[in-house]
């Protein structure tokens, strides 16, 4: 502020004002000045390139020339529901992928959490080595899957060729078999965190809830079921949410498998929405049509998370005075 | 309630039948972690014995478990068949960077949302929290284009504006781990005029280590596997060792090496190991307090 003030004294009159700025002024003027790199970031990076994104939507746009570029209106819109042969094939396979990776993973790592939550020796071993896979890199994540899964050299097909005494060479990374491995990678790979977050859920739970339903007579199961269940739901409904939002944007996993190149198709049976999104953007240069796809994606996961979030009043116990 | 239970027998009769159920559960449980963690470090432990056969050892007949001779071979062409020095230096330095301006930046937003109350505050974190929701897929790809548009592909630059304009994450954990501290620390500076920057810096920084360590761990942890940014961004020469491991290990033929790129792999997930178990703790209560996988 004094740096452009042409006289002494206006710097002056600048300064004696600021002296009489009320505390909350000085308060929210920090505030502001501190959130700004974030909210420049937001606005910048995030919501900007998003509404560009929308209006790239209703262009011709192909990433690289603007001299050609047209305005559409809604046609790549009309396109994706009446002119995409891979669309019919990418919904599918995002569907069942999904449906089976949020259940399986949700519903084992919240068992193992169960399990951790009681008086088990050497907890911490546990813990630590559920959690080890969450660390690693996706690339070498992929690399491992490889040898334990690969058709010549995999050790799931080396141990089924001992207990069969012949060759064994099933393709568990390509045909149909390629969507249930994806999901046991996956699951794998996030087993670790997700268990560590239920945990900490249950050792939230005051230990004198369960001990009174204990001594009312409750055995093990009811406890876990009239206590314990309820008590989590909100930490089971935010993970639910978290999950369905991350698998139906899963593309690297299949991507990296199918070369990990831009424009490395996989097999169908993992043909996932996002890499249909890749390929259309990048390998065909329809940059427009990638965007419309994508909005119809956003589109999709907002109701979703809508829906869910409406039938949480069903089944998700808030009480605050418990905790 | 003790007493209560040691005077009725009836009830402690109960409570005895009940222990062989316990036992039972407990051995369950037992059976459940062994194969869980067999599961899980399986694929770790094959992909370190494979990392030290030939690739035609990997592919016998039947299978061997242990290489006939351990191959170190393959770590070292691993080393020397790529640059992979260069692409290791890459990877250290886009992912050094990142993290540190991440952690400051989102340390200063976290103070922020947690210490300085403010009309609108309320709502902005709400943006914060809902952000954390937001599918990246709306602006991963026309942030992109934006980039090339201002000429900013194939430069590391968008890495640091990343970490500039900070991460819903780690703005919620700093927030949260601020939020914790005793009105009292920052009131007295305040009475002697200390500015809320300096209050920050001097008061409350130095005593965020442990969320400073998670952030930054986590931040460096998704930069150096980050796979997708460095393929859209970067080049051939500037890339990360994520980009190159997934296809540059190829014998002149243009089949891939796979015992070889094992060993890269190997070398390319060891400082994020060694990272995780030094600061294992933090990490943990880091996923915990957020709620969300790094």
């Amino acid at each position: 502020m004094a740096a452009e003030a042409p006289s002494p004294a206006a710097a002056r009159v600048v300064v004696t004002e600021r002296r009489y700025l009320s505390r909350q002024t000085r308060r929210t003027i920090a505030f502001y000045t501190f959130i700004a790199p974030w909210l420049a970031g937001f606005l910048l990076l995030g919501l900007g390139p998003m509404l560009i994104g929308f209006l790239a939507s209703l262009t011709n746009y192909n990433g690289v020339n603007l001299d050609t570029l047209q305005f559409v209106g809604l046609r790549n819109y009309e396109r994706i529901f009446t002119a995409d042969r891979d669309l019919g094939l990418a919904v599918s396979r995002t569907i069942l992928w999904t449906m089976l990776n949020v259940p399986i993973w949700l519903v084992a790592s919240f068992i193992l959490a169960l399990i951790l939550d009681q008086a088990v020796r050497a907890r911490g071993f546990f813990r630590t080595v559920f959690y080890l896979p969450s660390i690693l890199p996706i690339v070498a994540i992929v690399w491992a899957w490889r040898v334990m899964l690969g058709q010549n050299n995999g050790l799931l097909n080396g141990i089924l060729s001992i207990t069969r005494g012949a060759p064994v060479a099933e393709i568990w990374l390509g045909g149909n078999n390629a969507i249930y491995s994806l999901t046991v990678i996956s699951v794998w790979a996030g087993l670790g965190s997700g268990m560590i977050i239920f945990l900490a859920g249950l050792q939230g739970i005051p230990e004198s809830l369960k001990e009174a339903a204990r001594i009312d007579g409750a055995g093990a199961w009811r406890v876990i079921r009239h206590v314990t269940m309820p008590l989590m739901t909100p930490v089971i409904f935010f993970q639910l949410i978290l999950s369905i939002i991350g698998s139906l944007q899963q593309f690297t996993i299949p991507m990296i498998l199918a070369g990990g190149q831009l424009g490395s198709r996989p097999p169908d049976s993992t043909y996932l929405y996002m890499i249909h999104v890749n390929l259309q953007t990048f390998a065909s240069q329809r940059f427009g049509y990638g965007m419309a796809l994508i909005w119809v994606m956003f589109v999709v996961i907002i109701l979703l998370t809508v829906i869910v979030f409406w039938t949480a009043r069903y089944w998700v116990y808030y009480e605050a005075d418990i905790k | 309630m003790a007493t209560e239970i040691a005077s009725a027998p009836p009830d402690q009769a109960a409570a005895h039948q009940v222990h062989p159920h316990q036992r039972e559960r407990l051995a369950l449980s037992y059976v459940v972690l062994i194969i869980t963690t067999i599961f899980l470090l399986l694929p770790i432990v094959w992909l370190v014995l494979a990392s030290f056969k030939s690739d035609v050892e990997l592919s016998a007949f039947p299978i061997k478990v242990l290489p006939e001779v351990w191959r170190v071979q393959n770590y070292i062409d691993a080393v020397t068949m790529i640059d992979f020095p260069r692409y290791a230096g890459n990877s250290v330095v886009l992912a050094t960077t990142n993290a540190s301006l991440t952690v400051i930046t989102s340390a200063l937003v976290g103070f922020a949302f947690a210490r300085i109350e403010a009309p609108g505050r309320g709502r902005l974190f709400g943006l914060v929290v809902a952000l954390l929701m937001v599918p990246a897929v709306v602006y991963v790809i026309p942030q992109y284009v934006v980039f090339a548009r201002i000429g900013l592909v194939r430069t590391w630059w968008p890495w640091v504006l990343w970490g500039i304009s900070a991460s819903p994450f780690h703005i919620f954990l700093f927030r949260q781990f601020f939020s914790a501290f005793p009105k009292e620390l920052e009131d007295a500076a305040e009475v002697d005029g200390c500015s809320l920057f300096r209050i920050w810096w001097q008061i409350f920084l130095p005593n965020a280590k442990p969320a400073m360590a998670v952030s930054f761990i986590l931040a460096f942890v998704w930069v150096w596997g980050d796979w997708f940014s460095p393929l859209l961004y970067l080049t051939d020469a500037n890339t990360t060792l994520a980009v190159k491991l997934a296809n540059a290990y190829v014998d002149p033929f243009g089949n891939p090496l796979i015992t070889v790129t094992l060993a890269a792999s190997i070398l390319y997930a060891l400082p994020l190991i060694v990272m995780f178990f030094i600061g294992q703790r933090y990490i943990l209560e880091g996923v915990v307090t957020t709620g969300l996988k790094g």
